[in-house]
């Protein structure tokens, strides 16, 4: 058992795809405990169990649709109107823009593609430092993960059947000091530069505003819909996408209804790779419960453990060099 | 491999990119219009259909197997990549052909796995929904399965015949 469980390691190491390897653990635990491998097959139905998770293709469908029209123009546009006239102010876009547009299209890696584009050579313009910038871009595609809608957060809740929206709201703080930080940063960064700055003017705002009157409702509805309780995070999703498709191809026509397949098998393809993972996963965690893993690990970590301080630091380490789709499961059995 | 067969695994290909394309396209237009006809349905007239929440989900388990599928074809499987950014090229390809063949040969176990379970609900008469057989939502297990294994199965015969090449110009 133990060569196998090696082997399987080794073939994860040289490229095997990660659901197969988890189907191949599960299968093997399974096999071991004598249950029918059938029963492998009939977990992986469960993810026709979980709530919400309909959002999940919705919001990645919206995203890509998004992040293929003009939108996060507009958008960089639009935040440059609101905080461009300040002191490192395009550093200061570039984070607002992104956490923004990330947590809309599920932080997907999506952002760094369609915002990084823009504002990696405007950042370059205005004299910032060029590991500073890929840094920026890099970093800010990750902004917007604590915000509703991020799907990490969304995944999160399904599996560890936690409220989605306390997760959410919980969110936020943590967010917006990641914010601060890199805004502050930024700003330190910026200190030398002695380009002049452009004056806040209202015409550039208004322009802005009447440009992307499309996509404004979408934050109040999406946002507002979630934190107030009025949607349900799947409800919201399917609202944003209809939404978005029918304002990018229909009105402002942006995205023709010829590329439209092409955009929604990009997306799903990103889906389905995560949808998989989630569905074999189930397999596996079952069989670890029945082997007591869990209890296992928990076992260890509070003889090894005393205080929450270093239960934390653990955990970040953890969090750190373990971040595969799994980590989710042992936090949410731990 | 004769110039008909070629042919043919061209048209088998073709054929089925636009039967997953299709599939996506209308699994994902009846989902938004589904759930955002039930937000409808629950603002406007205070009720909606019992059915709406279980076929929203089955929907999912659908598009997550056949973009699994579509994942396959278009090699976009999360895969830990750390091998073939140190090794050559030339070198990569035996540990590819390996773990493909292992992946289309668990894929193919799977299947089967899942097609005995359809033949045991078949036996027993689930349903789902409302009085829908369950094998119909559900057959998509092994139906997705065992394309994920030809897909495999594909690149390992792939990677065979480029290794061959190369050894015997």
């Amino acid at each position: 058992m133990m060569i196998l469980s090696v082997v399987l390691i080794v073939l994860a190491v040289f490229g095997a795809p990660l659901f197969v390897i988890i189907v191949a653990s599960a299968m093997l635990g399974y096999y071991k405990e004598g249950i029918d491998l059938m029963a492998v097959a009939i977990e992986v139905l469960g993810i026709a169990n979980m709530p919400f998770l309909s959002a999940i293709p919705l919001f990645t469908f919206a995203g890509f649709l998004l992040s293929e029209s003009s939108a996060p123009k507009r958008l960089v546009r639009l935040t440059g109107a609101l905080l461009g006239w300040m002191p490192g102010g395009l550093a200061l876009v570039a984070l607002a823009a992104s956490a923004f547009f990330t947590a809309f299209t599920g932080a997907s890696g999506v952002t760094i593609i369609a915002l990084g584009a823009i504002l990696y050579p405007a950042l370059k313009h205005d004299g910032y430092p060029d590991n500073f910038n890929l840094g920026l871009v890099t970093t800010s595609g990750s902004l917007g993960l604590l915000f509703a809608p991020s799907l990490p957060l969304i995944l999160y809740g399904v599996i560890a059947e936690v409220s989605i929206d306390n997760l959410f709201r919980a969110g936020i703080l943590p967010g917006l000091l990641m914010l601060l930080m890199l805004s502050g940063y930024s700003l330190w960064v910026a200190r030398g530069n002695e380009k002049p700055l452009t004056p806040f003017s209202f015409k550039e705002l208004a322009g802005a505003l009447r440009e992307s009157i499309w996509e404004l409702p979408l934050p109040i509805v999406v946002l507002g819909g979630i934190y107030s309780g009025f949607f349900a995070v799947s409800e919201a999703a399917a609202v944003t996408a209809l939404y978005v498709l029918i304002v990018e191809v229909a009105i402002l026509r942006e995205i023709s209804p010829k590329d439209l397949p092409g955009v929604m098998r990009e997306s799903m393809l990103l889906v389905g790779g995560i949808l998989i993972i989630l569905g074999v996963s189930l397999a596996s965690t079952n069989y670890m419960i029945d082997a007591g893993v869990p209890q296992t690990l928990l076992a260890i970590v509070a003889e090894q453990v005393s205080s929450q301080a270093s239960f934390l630091i653990l955990l970040l380490l953890f969090l750190r060099y373990y971040v595969t789709p799994r980590c989710f499961y042992y936090i949410a059995i731990g | 491999m004769s110039d008909r067969e070629s042919g043919l695994l061209n048209r088998l290909e073709r054929w089925g990119t636009a039967a997953e394309n299709a599939s996506l396209v209308i699994l994902l237009g009846a989902m938004m219009l589904l759930a955002v006809g039930q937000i409808v349905m629950r603002l406007f007239f205070n009720s909606g259909f019992v059915w709406a929440d279980e076929l929203l989900k089955l929907m999912v388990l659908w598009i997550a197997l056949i973009a699994s599928v579509a994942a396959s074809r278009s090699n976009r499987h999360l895969r830990i990549d750390v091998v073939s950014h140190f090794v050559p090229e030339k070198f990569a390809r035996l540990p590819r052909l390996v773990v493909d063949a292992f992946a289309a040969f668990i894929c193919g176990v799977l299947a089967w796995h899942s097609y005995r379970f359809i033949e045991l609900s078949i036996e027993f008469e689930d349903t789902v929904l409302v009085g829908v057989p369950s094998w119909m939502a559900h057959s998509i297990l092994p139906i997705a399965f065992a394309l994920m294994s030809y897909r495999f199965f594909l690149s390992v015969a792939g990677s065979a015949i480029d290794m061959l090449r190369t050894k015997s110009p």
